[in-house]
């Protein structure tokens, strides 16, 4: 356990930042608008708890070091119950295939407690990436307060950015939000009861447990990272713990909504990126129970992903908008949505590690080229070709041409397609994403996203792929 | 050196049907009356014929597969008959099977006939299909406006044109359009259109507005060709000579390989080239042209991969007339796909029909003085992967 750290944290948002006003004020007749404060991050529709992990994940390897040994998927939203989404996420970032996966679901705090695992666990390097784009009803609370979003760490063996002074457990079936695979609606109790409930049975125990074990008391801790399904929990629990420290979810809920698994994951890379070294940060992750970790800070981060997450992106003002992007309303698309989009079972087998992988080739020549074909597309070899791998996806690319396609079908219009230029040689016609808020130019500089590609609505099946974005997105307003 | 089909095979008759929404016809009616009309054209019975290509494009919305639809609809005696596809440029495939037929004396007399039935589908625009199992993995499902779209960004940027200017320019490719289709009777689309309705059209794919695209319709044109001694024999005068069929298709170098700017076709350039050379032709011996006007900003390009402006200087020609019914060169004189929709296999051949109408002198109010050879060009696929057709229509010698 000593020689265990937390070597990197990553965090991701979708683009659109939906206007919590908005909803208040077309939900004023019925009283169910909120308190139309803040905004809650809002998923693409290309967009669900693997793709925003793997994003997550992205910015977290970019700072780790090592061959990942083991890939822990965390979610209570996964878009499959029966498809390992970390063995999908292993392919996307081209980690070996012997690299031992694992797929959390049920529990909101399965990221935290894998964490603990992983910070306590085998020598080797630990991915554990989580990710949410939780359904909820229209007009309910967690329509509007839940946020669609990612976050990962990597845990490694040897010094990092923070190692894991004591750590407790508080096991509770508390109702304070269910979700059943029947309704698929989560069901909410009293936030009265479920705050009272989760502070005094389970977080107050099980901080007290953590602190005790790092022989520390509240008083040290520096920054809490204390997600809250119901407001007030952290105020509360902190009265009974001596803390005083801020709770950084206070910036993350009012601007991105409650993350639900990835909650305490992006909490930790914000308390990390602003933290000192030798500060205490209190990490909890809270559902049917707590795990808490007390951890030292034992480096200081240059990067800050999670700020700029929450700095970055798009407002969304639109109610309609986002009813559609959350399942609220089914729009006829008429009868250019009913297009087939069955998927292969052995066709996935044959090429999806190297779509998944984004994986082109350099041929015989020096050149580049997605995919690999029999014969490469280079004019000066008259040779089968033989290729060495490329990874594209962190390859720098730019706008060849790009169009905003009004005719073709896509959940979210307009759809951005067009020829991609990649530094290396390889050229791509690609689906772009996340468009809305710059003009594209040729020549415009991208960067690329796991999205997904296409949902068969038929046989609720979705495919992986890669999609080009803007370099950079637009700075957002300051909050209100 | 091939010595390519140039006055080996002469048209001797040929037929089109009304282009549009035809709700009151089948792909079979629509093959049978474009048939009748080239067949009492061309002066024959149909068992002189000796072999017939079909031209359909899209075989899962209308015709349907294999080349017995043909043999069906017409009642053909027992030949060889074959289809063809080869997306926008399946027509001219047709024409360009039954020429070389004809040309290689295999055939004394060859049947070429496209017929697209799209109106069937129940919505506006073309099919939208699969790109192949594995393609669907990765290959965005863009609308056919939207790749083409990208054609004007690229060109743009390459020449530094100004967006304004590009998009009066494309206005005006689909004004000129709209005024010829009037004197067309075949045409679906035959009323006028002012450039302030086309510049302020819906955006379908920027910057391709409503009237920058061509429509999606139902038609047929079929051509008889066969050797200059039976149309001689058959006493046939002012004969239309098959000068040249070229055909250039992708092999991934536009979409894959990194040197292709996006903002021409080399297919184009290559198919036209390859065209004059075999109709022993310059681009200046050409009286009009049929192009593939499917959008706005295809026609401006296609005039410079055919020749007919310099690079980068086709908004100008544009802006100047210069392919307008009075300009130098005109283009789409009967309204091209703008007006007549685009069915996709009948295309080809409805723009051979056209120059072969003028050459015959039958155009009637949109007939033009002194030509003596007329081109049509077809674009299949996309851009960044397409399928170029180039043929040059003119007198026998």
């Amino acid at each position: 356990m000593a020689n265990r750290s937390i070597q990197s944290t990553g965090a991701y948002l979708p683009l659109l930042r939906f206007e919590r006003k908005a909803a208040r004020a077309e939900l004023a007749w019925s009283g169910l608008g909120g308190n139309g404060k803040g905004r809650r991050a809002v998923a693409g529709w290309d967009e669900d708890a693997l793709t925003q992990a793997v994003e997550a994940a992205r910015e977290a390897l970019a700072q780790a070091q090592g061959a990942i040994a083991r890939v822990v998927f965390a979610s209570t939203s996964s878009a499959f119950s029966d498809r390992s989404q970390a063995v999908i996420m292993a392919d996307a970032l081209n980690i070996a295939r012997d690299a031992e996966t694992a797929d959390l679901a049920n529990c909101r705090r399965s990221a935290v407690s894998a964490l603990l695992r992983a910070l306590r666990g085998a020598p080797g390097t630990e991915l554990i990436a989580a990710g949410e784009r939780r359904l909820s009803q229209p007009g309910s609370a967690a329509h509007l307060s839940w946020g669609d979003g990612a976050a990962a760490a990597v845990v490694g063996d040897g010094p990092g950015l923070a190692r894991l002074l004591g750590a407790g457990r508080v096991n509770l079936d508390l109702l304070d939000s269910y979700t059943s695979v029947a309704r698929g609606l989560p069901y909410a109790a009293e936030e009265r009861f479920s705050r009272d409930s989760m502070v005094s049975e389970a977080l107050i125990p099980a901080a007290q447990a953590a602190l005790a074990e790092a022989g520390l008391r509240g008083e040290d801790v520096a920054l809490a990272v204390v997600p809250e399904a119901v407001s007030g929990l952290y105020a509360a629990a902190a009265r009974k713990l001596g803390m005083t420290a801020p709770n950084v979810i206070d910036r993350l809920a009012p601007e991105a909504g409650e993350l639900g698994t990835a909650a305490p994951l992006f909490g930790l890379a914000l308390a990390l990126e602003q933290a000192e070294p030798g500060q205490i940060v209190l990490l909890a992750g809270c559902g049917n129970g707590c795990d808490v970790l007390v951890l030292e800070v034992t480096a200081k981060i240059r990067n800050r992903p999670a700020h700029q997450a929450l700095d970055e992106g798009v407002p969304l003002t639109s109610y309609s908008r986002l009813l559609s992007l959350t399942g609220g309303i089914e729009l006829d698309w008429g009868p250019r949505a009913e297009v087939n989009q069955k998927v292969s079972a052995s066709v996935l087998a044959r090429h999806g590690r190297e779509m998944h992988g984004f994986v082109g080739g350099r041929d015989q020549g020096g050149n580049v080229q997605f995919p690999k074909t029999p014969m490469p597309v280079n004019p000066a070899l008259a040779e089968p070709g033989v290729y060495e791998d490329v990874i594209l996806r962190d390859e720098p690319a730019r706008v060849v041409s790009i169009t905003a396609d009004r005719l073709n079908f896509t959940p979210d219009p307009p759809f951005y397609f067009g020829l991609v230029q990649f530094e290396n040689g390889a050229r791509v016609v690609m689906e772009h994403c996340d468009v809305e808020g710059q003009a594209q130019q040729v020549g415009a500089p991208l960067r690329m996203r796991f999205r997904i590609k296409a949902i068969d609505r038929q046989r609720q099946f979705r495919s992986y792929f890669w999609k080009a974005a803007p370099l950079a997105r637009p700075q957002l307003a300051a909050k209100e | 050196m091939a010595q390519g089909i140039r006055d080996k095979a002469v048209i001797l008759g040929m037929g089109c049907t009304r282009f549009g929404e035809r709700w009151d016809m089948n792909s079979d009616m629509l093959m049978a009356e474009a048939f009748e009309e080239a067949l009492a054209d061309a002066g024959i019975a149909r068992d002189q014929i000796g072999a017939a290509w079909l031209g359909s494009a899209l075989d899962d919305v209308n015709v349907g597969n294999s080349a017995i639809p043909l043999a069906t609809a017409l009642r053909l005696p027992p030949m060889p008959v074959t289809r063809v596809e080869n997306m926008c440029a399946t027509g001219t495939e047709a024409l360009r099977a039954a020429t070389y037929a004809v040309a290689s004396g295999a055939v004394d007399i060859a049947l070429a006939l496209g017929v697209e039935k799209l109106k069937d589908t129940g919505f506006g625009g073309l099919p939208i299909r699969t790109k192949g199992s594995v393609n669907d993995l990765w290959m965005p499902y863009g609308s056919a406006p939207g790749t083409f779209a990208q054609l004007a960004g690229a060109y743009a940027a390459r020449h530094g044109i100004d967006a304004a200017d590009l998009k009066r320019a494309m206005a005006h490719v689909s004004w000129k359009s709209h005024q010829n289709g009037v004197h067309a009777e075949k045409a679906h689309l035959r009323k006028a259109v002012t450039m302030e309705t086309i510049l302020n059209a819906p955006m379908v794919a920027d910057p391709l507005g409503l009237y920058d695209c061509c429509g999606v319709s139902d038609g047929a044109a079929a051509a008889i060709i066969c050797t200059p001694e039976i149309a001689r024999s058959l006493s046939k005068d002012a004969l239309v000579s098959v000068k040249s069929v070229q055909v250039c298709a992708s092999n991934g170098w536009e979409m894959q390989y990194g040197e292709w700017d996006g903002s021409y076709v080399r297919n184009t350039r290559i198919a036209a080239g390859r065209a004059y050379d075999e109709a022993g032709i310059t681009p200046a011996d050409l009286g009009l042209t049929e192009v593939h006007d499917c959008f706005s900003i295809t026609e401006l390009v296609t005039m410079e991969d055919l020749g007919l402006s310099q690079d980068g200087r086709a908004v100008f020609d544009v802006l100047d007339g210069a392919f307008d019914a009075t300009g130098r060169l005109p283009s789409q004189v009967d309204g091209g796909l703008k007006c007549f929709g685009h069915p996709v296999g009948a295309s080809g051949l409805r723009m051979a029909y056209e120059v072969y109408t003028q050459l015959k002198g039958r155009a009637g109010a949109r007939q033009l003085a002194n030509i003596d050879f007329g081109l049509t060009h077809n674009l299949g696929g996309q851009p960044s992967n397409s399928v170029a057709a180039v043929s040059v229509l003119g007198r026998l010698e």
